[in-house]
């Protein structure tokens, strides 16, 4: 008996070995049985895994289509935040395993992924032109492959409290405060007057931080950080433009504005519950940053949108999908990811969830003009930000070194304007530290 | 086979006793010797497979990482030397992480450890419902670390937080938690004690069980303090626990990770890394500017770091053991 047991043993362990030999020699071979299954009969059963993050308002889509192809099967890989996907995409990349169908990525990390572009499948088959160039081109790479299916965008408008406004003797009309605050002088110039009113002397700011408006103001330069053509880190050169608008932005003038309050932080998070005193009367506002104001403070019924951006439009942020190329079921995936980013799908999840489209038949697509927000005094926030986005002319050039150089910049305004640690002079030279660090 | 072919043997040499019996004995004495002497380590071996496996192996690789390029998606870029070691050291920002790392570590261990001790004496006395004490005090420790942090990020809100509303009640101006150095490393050291002095309590709690209660009898007929009896009697019989408390804690607070980063949103330390640990600034060299080279030598720094503290702590232990040898022999003299 005990002999025979143990020869049992034996047995179970050398095919668990086996089995652990063949799985791992069936991973590295991944690469070489996908074009075998690309070709493969239509009806066939696959599994798709997609992984999104925060909320891509995907849920009854994934029902929908999967209705309308009974063979395929979408499984919600949803990672609790932006960090955690982009890190799951990463060591997918440097270990070069494919775990996933369709990723979604942030448009802030996009430039490392087109970087590594050869692990993604070519995605011109649905055709860029469904996107406005400045939407695609962030998705394509050096030799001109589409490596990503543009979801949301985030054309900015500016938030304002009507309450403060009027408590300041400004306009509260939309059209009237657009008109006020057409470039960065004249909202600096705004704020200033605001801060000598009644409500700045109340104790309301003009707007949360000076982190949040260089998200806007970086986002409107052509080439902030690093040269297009040679991919070089410019951003530290005596003519570099972020360097301008940081000396701006840190100046005694515009730093009295601020509330001195580091976005999504949680103080922040609170305070837009306050009444006047540590508030704030404007805010950079992309659609989704409606959504974010709205969750924060349920109760104020005085935010209002101006279709604005001072020294014109822009976007910020926007997320794309991604297909592996080494997936089991490339060919599906990509057929999913078009779908999904089809204009009527997107109109679709702007209208149930309030992520803006990209994809331009979208934009104008009339159940999203037509959409208006009770939240903001009843604004044509579908009709706001479709202007918005039709005006946007061009995104910054954000090379490989763009997202850990723009969290740098970001800690280099907290140090000023929040925590107060150093003088603009100081934070900029740490900053410069930690910039000659990524080299 | 073997096994059935060996029996038919001793039927045919039936002369030969003697010999096949040495022949037996020899064979079984040998298997028994190996028996003896392998077994042992055959049994103690799966913990050493796995150890070389998840332990040794990633700690020299990390240290053949550290002599390279090497970027997260790239792999590996070229051999460098010491390179990635001269700049981290040369860095401000690794000494800014070890500072806040150590200080964070003395904040948090140095009370804990006092604190357990004086519950775990209370918790020794005569009290009533006295499982339900007990137990209570291990009650932070089942709490997940990031509500503890949700918790105490809402406590030490800067400005606006509880103990800052607090402490305007007393007319103290409100602290910066969220931005200042010190307040921040105190902060977080709460949240560490708050989840840690329960667990060591219990630690110290069953130590101080083990002491025969006659000692105590004694010194309470030499007219001994409760006081008294704690210094000379519990604290010297629950040193051996002592030592073992401190080092487990020095390991865990020198590489304390959970409580700085859920410290913030952006968990990234600090705009100007007032609370970034080294572990943390491993975590930001690897995956936020994608340098494995460098984040692997700030690695194998930290290995070192905890090697010498670990070292200073046997020296340490070795004092104080050959102290508590001596103690016993005074009491008998006294006795």
């Amino acid at each position: 008996m005990r002999k025979t047991t143990r020869k049992s043993w034996a047995v179970a362990a050398g095919v668990a070995g086996i089995a652990l030999l063949a799985t791992a020699c069936s991973s590295g071979n991944g690469g070489g049985s996908s074009s075998e299954t690309k070709t493969a009969n239509p009806d066939e059963k696959v599994t798709l895994k997609i992984q999104t993050f925060n909320e891509f308002g995907y849920k009854d889509l994934y029902t929908e289509y999967m209705k309308l192809h009974p063979n395929v099967t979408i499984v919600d890989d949803k990672a609790d935040k932006s960090d955690t996907a982009r890190a799951n995409v990463e060591t997918a990349i440097s270990t070069g395993t494919v775990t996933e169908d369709i990723v979604a990525a942030d448009v802030d990390w996009m430039p490392e992924l087109i970087d590594h572009s050869d692990f993604f499948a070519d995605l011109g088959s649905i055709g860029a032109s469904r996107w406005p160039d400045w939407k695609a081109k962030q998705a394509t790479d050096s030799s001109g492959k589409l490596i990503g299916a543009g979801t949301d965008s985030g054309p900015e408008a500016i938030c304002y409290r009507k309450d403060l406004f009027q408590k300041a003797g400004l306009p509260t009309d939309r059209d009237k405060v657009a008109a006020l605050l057409g470039s960065w002088d004249e909202y600096f110039a705004t704020g200033e007057q605001f801060m000598n009113s009644p409500a700045g002397k109340a104790g309301a700011a003009w707007f949360d931080s000076i982190g949040a408006l260089s998200q806007g103001m970086i986002n409107q330069l052509e080439a902030p950080f690093e040269d297009p053509s040679s991919g070089k880190i410019t951003v530290l050169d005596a003519n570099s433009p972020a360097k301008a608008v940081y000396d701006q932005l840190t100046s005694d003038k515009v730093l009295k504005q601020s509330a001195h309050l580091g976005q999504w932080t949680d103080p922040w998070t609170k305070a837009f519950t306050n009444d006047t005193k540590g508030a704030w009367a404007t805010q950079l506002c992309p659609p989704w940053m409606t959504q974010i104001i709205a969750g924060n403070a349920p109760d104020q019924k005085n935010w209002d949108v101006a279709p604005v951006l001072p020294g014109g439009a822009s976007n910020w942020g926007g997320s794309f999908l991604l297909v592996p190329k080494d997936g089991k079921h490339v060919q599906a995936a990509t057929d999913l990811a078009n779908w999904l980013t089809d204009p009527a799908q997107q109109a679709k999840v702007f209208v149930q969830y309030g992520n803006f489209p990209s994809a331009v038949a979208a934009t104008t697509d009339a159940t999203v003009t037509a959409k208006t927000d009770t939240y903001f005094g009843g604004a044509p926030t579908g009709k706001i930000f479709s202007d918005r986005f039709a005006a946007v002319a061009h995104q910054p050039f954000r090379g490989a070194h763009y997202f850990p150089i723009n969290d740098a910049l970001g800690k280099a305004y907290t140090r000023v304007d929040v925590d107060k640690t150093d003088n603009a002079a100081n934070s900029w030279q740490k900053f410069e530290t930690d910039v000659k660090n990524l080299s | 086979m073997a096994t059935t072919s060996s029996p038919s043997v001793p039927d045919t040499v039936t002369d030969d006793q003697g010999g096949r019996q040495r022949r037996r004995v020899g064979f079984s004495q040998k298997l028994g010797r190996l028996d003896v002497k392998l077994s042992p380590y055959l049994y103690i071996s799966p913990f050493f497979i796995l150890f070389a496996i998840v332990g040794l192996f990633p700690l020299l690789y990390t240290a053949w990482v550290a002599l390279h390029q090497w970027s997260l998606l790239d792999g590996e870029g070229g051999w460098v030397g010491l390179e990635n070691f001269k700049h981290v050291l040369t860095q401000q920002y690794f000494w800014t992480g070890l500072r806040n790392t150590i200080s964070i570590f003395l904040l948090s261990s140095v009370p804990q450890i006092i604190i357990a001790l004086i519950i775990a004496a209370i918790l020794d006395a005569n009290l009533r419902a006295r499982t339900f004490w007990r137990m209570g005090v291990l009650v932070p420790y089942v709490v997940a670390p990031v509500a503890v942090a949700l918790i105490f990020r809402q406590l030490f809100g800067d400005p606006t937080g509880w103990v800052n509303e607090v402490l305007s009640w007393v007319n103290l101006g409100p602290v910066r938690w969220g931005s200042a150095v010190l307040p921040s490393h105190i902060a977080i050291a709460t949240m560490v004690n708050f989840r840690w002095t329960g667990y060591n309590t219990l630690i110290f709690l069953a130590a101080m069980q083990a002491i025969p209660r006659d000692l105590y009898e004694a010194a309470i007929i030499d007219g001994a303090s409760r006081v008294r009896q704690f210094f000379s009697v519990t604290i010297p019989m629950v040193r051996p626990t002592m030592i073992f408390v401190i080092i487990t804690s020095t390991i865990g607070g020198l590489q304390i990770f959970d409580e700085p980063r859920l410290y913030s949103q952006t968990g990234d330390g600090g705009a100007d890394r007032q609370w970034m640990t080294v572990t943390m600034y491993i975590q930001e060299l690897g995956w936020r500017n994608q340098n494995f080279g460098r984040a692997a030598a700030v690695a194998w720094l930290l290995f070192i770091v905890i090697l010498i503290i670990g070292l200073i702590n046997f020296a340490f232990t070795r004092r104080i053991s050959s102290e508590r040898t001596k103690a016993p022999k005074r009491k008998k003299v006294r006795a």
